[in-house]
């Protein structure tokens, strides 16, 4: 049964400011027999309620591997987050879930993977890239691009040096640079040309803004990747998380059950730009 | 066995239920418009489908569904289950298809949502078959003109209802001294619509026109009032809410409302992005997810043909014209 179960207690132990806007909660249930059977799969998300403020979709930014607790990492920008970011440690959240298909990543093996993020879309998929640390071995060359569009919303930046020291190439852009900033100025896509990759050997993960998605996989098709290779995060607005509200449908589909993964090949059959 | 009862005894079986369970049925009172609404003796109305059906027996408007209280730093989350045992009166057959296509959501689909099947499981359904079409209805294009698995069924007869026995919860209802036994084989009813509606492909077609200029061309007059999306009885699309308790500082609420796909906050994300800005695209998103959406997954259209949405839109924007619209330009090509 996966009906709307109702939310459980969970606590929040740490919290990480990430940057001027964004938050990382680690938290734990407040039952340990949950916490113990919790498992998910990197781009999973649970439905995180702030009690008497509301629930909102949030992605677990943690690696599979330390499901002991979880991490959320949430931008500053409704109502249900300008609530969340004003608790601390010790303070109890709702949590249902997790929902949603993931990142297929046992198909993964042996393959190169290519990380695409766009703002706070790193978040899902650092729990991924966690997970490829993990078992390092078990896949090829590791590379992850990053952008976002200044250098003060710039996230995860130790886990940047530390995926860099562990041979992943990582890269990064901004849209808009300020006088400090040295590394790359424009769109993600624009690192593509940066990288010499092995095109046929080669999975896409990516996870940002819309736009992002949308003009990401154009440039990788000119670059020769099918779309059998290159999996998207979408974003939509799940209120339920068990495909009943029906605010995420795409098409036929709801990103909250059929997705939030989709697959570049069955995203082409629907229709993603409605406007 | 079948039964038949006296009209005038109707009311009188209904405050006979009235004693055991909460009685539903169409009622009009005043210059209201003919709604189903909880029976207290007066306004029955059976002349004609209601303007809004039982829908907001089973998909509240508002529907509290948890509350939260505030102990010693922790919280104390209870779920609201409504359990009122209910029987409804007069239902008409689009209206126990309706039922039927919840069902399919939320109770067979994805599994059970225990807020809705609780509803449904203590409600018992007489329907009350229709002899004429009314004006927008196109039941028969939607194979919805006889009632869907209600537990009795009323069809007008002269005088009398003849009373048809479906399941032995709805047989239970007419073992009473309202009810005379009769050895009659029940009637057929077969209604003629006004408005037709072409079903063949309908799904696949409508979808592959999804770039198609009558989304933009019927969407220009449409107000995005959403009134089409409240009456309807299968929308059932919802938000949820969260709410203090009036006047306590440790108490709160969780609410489930109807939504509308025809509003732009629908799909509102996180930095304002809207996915559905368009008026066409949302008017698109009503009629495919009617029509198309639903049948590709659950193998029956969401629309039950019932017409409301037609006679409630103030600009006259009819799901049928588009929908025959399009056909005729696909069996054109």
């Amino acid at each position: 049964m996966i009906t709307p179960e109702k939310p459980e207690l969970a606590e929040i132990v740490e919290v990480k400011d990430e940057t001027f806007d964004t938050k990382t909660f680690t938290v734990r249930y407040v039952n340990q027999k949950l916490q113990d059977k919790f498992k998910f799969v990197p781009g999973k998300f649970m439905m995180v309620s702030v009690f008497g403020v509301g629930e909102m979709p949030i992605s677990i930014s943690s690696s599979p591997y330390r499901a002991s607790s979880m991490k959320f990492t949430v931008v500053n920008v409704g109502t249900v987050t300008n609530a969340m970011h004003g608790l601390g440690k010790g303070d109890k959240l709702g949590l249902r879930g997790p929902f949603g298909n993931g990142f297929p990543l046992n198909k993964f093996r042996k393959k190169d993977i290519l990380f695409v993020s766009g703002g706070c879309g790193l978040a899902p998929l650092r729990s991924a890239i966690y997970a490829v640390e993990e078992k390092k071995s078990e896949f090829g060359k590791i590379n992850v691009l990053f952008g976002c569009n200044a250098p003060k919303s710039f996230l995860f930046q130790d886990d940047m040096s530390s995926w860099k020291g562990k041979g992943f190439k990582v890269m990064s852009t901004v849209d808009k640079a300020d006088d400090k900033w040295k590394g790359n100025i424009g769109v993600v896509t624009s690192l593509f040309s940066k990288l010499s990759l092995d095109t046929k050997n080669t999975v896409v993960m990516m996870c940002g803004p819309p736009v992002m998605v949308h003009f990401a996989l154009i440039e990788l098709r000119k670059l020769g990747f099918r779309d059998e290779q290159m999996f998207a995060s979408m974003e939509r607005m799940m209120q339920c998380g068990v495909g009943y509200c029906s605010h995420c449908n795409i098409g036929k589909k709801y990103t909250c059950v059929d997705g939030p993964v989709f697959n570049a090949k069955d995203l082409k059959e629907l229709p993603v730009k409605e406007d | 066995m079948n039964y038949t009862i006296k009209k005038e005894d109707v009311p009188k079986f209904l405050d006979f239920l009235r004693k055991e369970f909460e009685v539903i049925a169409p009622v009009k009172e005043w210059q209201e418009q003919p709604r189903f609404d909880v029976y207290t003796g007066q306004g029955l109305f059976l002349e004609a489908r209601t303007v809004f059906s039982p829908k907001r027996f089973f998909r509240p408007a508002r529907e509290k569904i948890f509350s939260f209280e505030k102990k010693k730093g922790s919280y104390e989350v209870k779920a609201e289950v409504d359990s009122t045992k209910r029987v409804f009166f007069g239902v008409r057959p689009c209206d126990t298809h309706a039922l039927d296509v919840l069902d399919e959501l939320f109770i067979r689909y994805f599994g059970e949502d225990r807020f809705y099947s609780s509803r449904r499981k203590n409600s018992i359904i007489i329907a009350l078959q229709c002899l004429e079409s009314c004006e927008t209805g196109f039941c028969t294009s939607m194979g919805t003109s006889q009632a869907k698995s209600p537990d009795l069924v009323f069809f007008e007869r002269g005088p009398d209802y003849f009373v048809q026995v479906v399941t032995s919860q709805g047989k239970k209802l007419a073992e009473n001294s309202f009810f005379r036994v009769t050895k009659d084989a029940a009637p057929t009813a077969s209604i003629t619509n006004k408005i037709d509606l072409d079903t063949n492909d309908l799904g696949k077609n409508l979808y592959s026109e999804f770039t198609n200029s009558v989304w933009e061309e019927e969407s220009e007059r449409c107000l995005s009032c959403s009134s089409c999306t409240q009456i309807c009885p299968t929308c059932y699309c919802y938000t949820t809410e969260d709410d203090f308790v009036f006047g306590s500082q440790t108490r709160s609420e969780r609410h489930r409302l109807l939504d509308s796909c025809q509003l732009k906050k629908f799909t509102k994300v996180a930095g304002n992005h809207v996915f559905r800005e368009s008026r066409a695209s949302r008017l698109r998103q009503f009629v495919l997810h009617k029509l198309s959406y639903f049948e590709e997954n659950h193998g029956k259209q969401l629309c039950v043909g019932c017409g409301r949405c037609i006679e409630a839109c103030p600009v006259n924007i009819s799901l049928v014209d588009i929908a025959n619209k399009i056909q005729g330009e696909v069996a054109q090509k």
